[in-house]
């Protein structure tokens, strides 16, 4: 299988699995969203050193991929080109920042600590995004976003977006096909033909682009928001779920949960 | 009680300015007519289904659905009264799953969600794709396609279907199935084909294009049984009428 048609099937199985009726998947999409940013926020202003405390945030996502049935290690095969950005950034630390520093009863090199949170963070920030639209259509996702009072007109822009996403890589993996069924003998695409298919691919989206769009309008689409009228209402599972991990979050932000933890239990034992 | 009708007088259009694609057609079409729009490829079969539903309005000419004009500002009213089925099934179903495309038109014509839900499952019933309800769409053969794009028209309940090419990339079965589905419909159909046998399945009346114009318009068991007229447009007699040799 074509990269193209990977990323196809990918992005079908994240749209397939937030459209399962895990109950995960039936917490109202404002509760989920906003928990989703805070918990970014939460990781994000973690102080560069403090290894340990971050450490104690991957109890969210570890409990979400449980909760949604999700498997931890498919999530990573899809997703792990993003996981490059932060490692490319954090890669640079260990040779501008060269004190030292005493954790877990070692010495270890500033640098090499700071890096490794800013990859963490940068790993449990994806992940907590991955969760979020792997749990959550992106209808009831837009939905929240209006609730937020983001405008309609952008919102319909996410959603169409969404749609063409697939489109887009679709046209481009029949192509690509095409072509190697037609050039059986060499690797990949020439550079010559690479203008050509570029530009199709183009116009092609754009023409199918055209028609989804013309469907629509068919069908009495008139250029507000997409459907979902009904309304979403909260339950008190919704209220609960939410103000628990609220309280999760800021308890381990606030705290170093895992070296008390820690503590606790080797004082236990000793 | 209202007319279901169709009527088109001295319609001309090009994509381009100067070059006409059609000129100068006049037809009338009225419930419970079927009829089957036949041309060789690149006639201007899609073109012309395409205008009926106001997708182009840069034509000269009138077209009237249902004594209405198609224009700007009637558009919602002609499309809540004619359903579209695409050629292509990709481009016409667009939502996730197999219920939610169904439900799309009578959720944006603002119907109550119990109406939305009713309509949906009727639809789904006439078309037999009950069973595909929480399928996603991108894992359907293209025969379910095709069968949950005419249910997805079928649930904006119109009084007139067209249809560009619905029997193209269905296998046998399926489109047997097709055939007996629309002779159960009793809407005005409209159905642009190149599969003559199709055509001689469906519909009682054939309009036969060619060269941007109406060439013949009458029974279909006398235009598709006309050989010399057929190949001077650029097609063959059905293939059930040919003579072979085996
Ligand atoms: N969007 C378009 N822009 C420009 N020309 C078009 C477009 N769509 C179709 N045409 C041209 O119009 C003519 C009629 O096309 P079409 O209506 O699709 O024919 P048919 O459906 O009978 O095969 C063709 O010559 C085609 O190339
Ligand atoms: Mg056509």
């Amino acid at each position: 299988m074509s990269k193209i048609e990977h990323a196809v099937r990918d992005i079908h199985f994240i749209t397939a699995s937030a459209s399962r009726d895990q109950w995960v998947n039936l917490i109202h999409p404002l509760v989920k969203f906003a928990l989703t940013a805070g918990y970014i926020l939460a990781v994000v202003s973690f102080p560069k050193y403090d290894l340990a405390g971050l450490a104690g945030m991957a109890v969210y996502p570890a409990a979400v991929f449980i909760l949604a049935d999700l498997s931890f290690l498919d999530a990573v095969r899809r997703i792990y080109p993003i996981f490059l950005f932060p490692c490319l950034l954090g890669i640079c630390n260990p040779f501008f920042d060269k004190n030292t520093i005493l954790i877990f009863g070692m010495t270890v090199s500033a640098g090499i600590l700071s890096m490794m949170t800013l990859i963490i963070k940068g790993v449990f920030t994806v992940l907590a995004s991955y969760l979020l639209i792997a749990t959550t259509p992106i209808d009831k996702l837009c939905y929240a976003l209006r609730m937020l009072h983001i405008p309609k007109e952008m919102v319909t822009q996410i959603m169409l977006t969404y749609r063409y996403l697939t489109v887009l890589l679709e046209e481009g993996n029949s192509m690509i096909q095409a072509y190697a069924l037609r050039a059986p003998k060499q690797k990949g695409i020439h550079v010559k033909a690479w203008g050509s298919l570029a530009g199709q691919l183009l116009l092609r989206s754009v023409d199918r682009a055209e028609a989804v769009y013309e469907s629509m309008l068919l069908r009495g689409y008139n250029g507000a928001y997409l459907y979902l009228k009904e309304k979403i209402a909260f339950r008190r599972w919704d209220v609960v779920y939410g103000l628990f991990w609220a309280g999760v979050i800021l308890l381990f932000r606030k705290y170093p949960v895992v070296l008390i933890a820690g503590n606790l239990a080797g004082g236990m034992l000793g | 009680m209202k007319q279901v009708r169709i009527d088109v007088e001295n319609l001309s259009f090009g994509y381009e300015k100067g070059q006409d694609i059609l000129s100068q057609i006049s037809f009338h079409a009225e419930k419970p007519e079927s009829i089957g729009l036949v041309g060789a490829n690149g006639v201007g079969k899609s073109t012309f289904l395409k205008l009926l539903v106001g997708l182009f309005l840069s034509f000269r000419g009138s077209i009237r659905i249902n004594d209405i004009p198609v224009e700007k500002s009637t558009l919602p009213q002609i499309r809540a009264a004619v359903g579209y089925v695409f050629q292509d099934s990709d481009s016409q179903l667009f939502m996730n799953t197999v219920y939610d495309d169904i439900a799309f038109a009578p959720r944006n014509y603002g119907l109550p969600e119990k109406e939305v839900q009713e309509r949906t499952k009727e639809a789904m019933s006439l078309t037999g794709t009950g069973s595909l309800e929480k399928r996603q769409i991108y894992k359907l053969s293209g025969g379910e396609k095709k069968l949950v794009s005419i249910a997805t028209v079928l649930s904006m309940m119109p009084e007139i279907i067209l249809m560009d090419e619905p029997s193209i990339a269905l296998d046998p079965r399926n489109r047997r199935n097709l055939i007996g589905l629309l002779n159960s419909f009793g809407q005005l159909k409209i159905i642009a084909s190149h599969d003559l046998d199709f055509i001689l399945d469906t519909c009682g009346r054939t309009v036969l294009m060619a060269e941007g114009k109406i060439i013949c318009d009458g029974p279909t068991k006398d235009i598709l049984t006309d050989r010399g007229l057929l190949e001077k447009n650029g097609l063959e007699l059905p293939l059930s009428l040919q003579k072979r040799e085996l």
